[in-house]
């Protein structure tokens, strides 16, 4: 990286089929992110479209995290809370794969287990109208729109694998997975 | 009436560059919006957009130019759209032109979902490099 925190070039040489190009835990910075966005733009400079949809499902993934994950930090006075999580990026032959896990409370983890499986039983054109009826639905002045989850599964043409790991009574993390295939054509 | 004027800087690409401008009545957004608390960010454009369509009442341009923006975004532009959607049915005049990258195909459904939930008619044009 240059003194700006930009990466120039990546040469990457790995016998492994799988290969890992992001692999962190800790809080999920808003700048920390763009720097691991500008190195998966970089990754994939060669092609336009994984670029731009690989970037798309990254930041609704990440910035999950960083909004809705139970473990968190404050910063500037406790008005700011930046969540706490894994996130994974790995590529093979035919997919990228996209993982992040966060802590979330019980009673949510059941309204999120509910979500993605009403989202992968949805038909595309159902999804779309669902995504237009959440996000009018939404508060303005929430964090998001409540919508990343349909978002990534309309872009990655997948279904979201998740699992709920339980921590202990209260808390269960949510681990995702969102899988991208290479050959994706619009 | 004030204008907003804001610089994008390389350092956060996730805030989008701003140009409102009350006297011509241009509205530009521009680059990649993904900041956190986008609705903190847009408040100010979203109450500019208000106070002009209340208080100037003369035909109000809107250029999008975003090559990304995030889907908490995308309710701010959304409530953008919903002020501009009352302010042509009252009788204002109100034109918004999006520019989408040619190398972003799934942008294109992204307009046009927004111009089905707004109701108005966008000039969608492609963005030259």
């Amino acid at each position: 990286m240059d003194e700006k925190g930009i990466i120039n070039s990546v040469s990457t040489h790995l016998i492994d089929k799988e290969q890992s190009l992001i692999a962190y835990e800790g809080p999920f910075f808003i700048d920390l992110l763009t720097i691991f966005g500008n190195y998966l733009k970089i990754m994939t400079e060669n092609n336009t479209l994984i670029q731009k949809k690989l970037f798309k499902i990254y930041v609704e993934l990440s910035q999950n995290v960083a909004y809705y994950a139970e473990e968190f930090i404050n910063l500037e006075n406790e008005s700011k809370r930046i969540g706490i999580g894994e996130l994974r990026v790995t590529k093979d032959s035919a997919q990228y794969q996209l993982m992040t896990k966060n802590l979330v409370k019980v009673r949510d983890a059941n309204v999120l287990s509910q979500r993605c499986d009403i989202i992968n039983n949805s038909a595309l054109n159902d999804l779309k109208g669902l995504k237009r009826e959440l996000r009018k639905s939404s508060e303005s002045n929430k964090l998001g729109a409540r919508i990343g989850l349909v978002q990534a599964r309309l872009i990655s043409n997948n279904p979201l694998e998740f699992q709920l790991i339980e921590k202990n009574r209260y808390y269960s993390y949510f681990k995702l997975m969102v899988k991208f295939d290479k050959n994706e054509q619009h | 009436m004030n204008n907003i004027n804001f610089e994008r800087n390389p350092s956060a690409p996730y805030y989008p560059g701003i140009k409102f401008n009350a006297e011509t009545g241009v509205c530009e957004i521009e680059g990649e919006s993904y900041m956190e608390e986008a609705y903190k960010f847009y408040l100010p454009l979203i109450n500019w957009v208000k106070e002009f369509t209340e208080n100037e009442k003369r035909k109000l341009y809107f250029n999008v130019k975003l090559m990304y923006f995030n889907t908490s975004t995308s309710k701010c532009l959304l409530d953008i759209f919903e002020l501009l959607k009352k302010y042509a049915a009252e009788g204002g005049q109100v034109e918004v032109t999006w520019y989408y990258d040619p190398d972003d195909p799934d942008m294109i459904d992204e307009i046009k979902d927004f111009e089905r939930e707004s109701e108005l008619n966008f000039n969608i044009r492609q963005l030259q490099s």
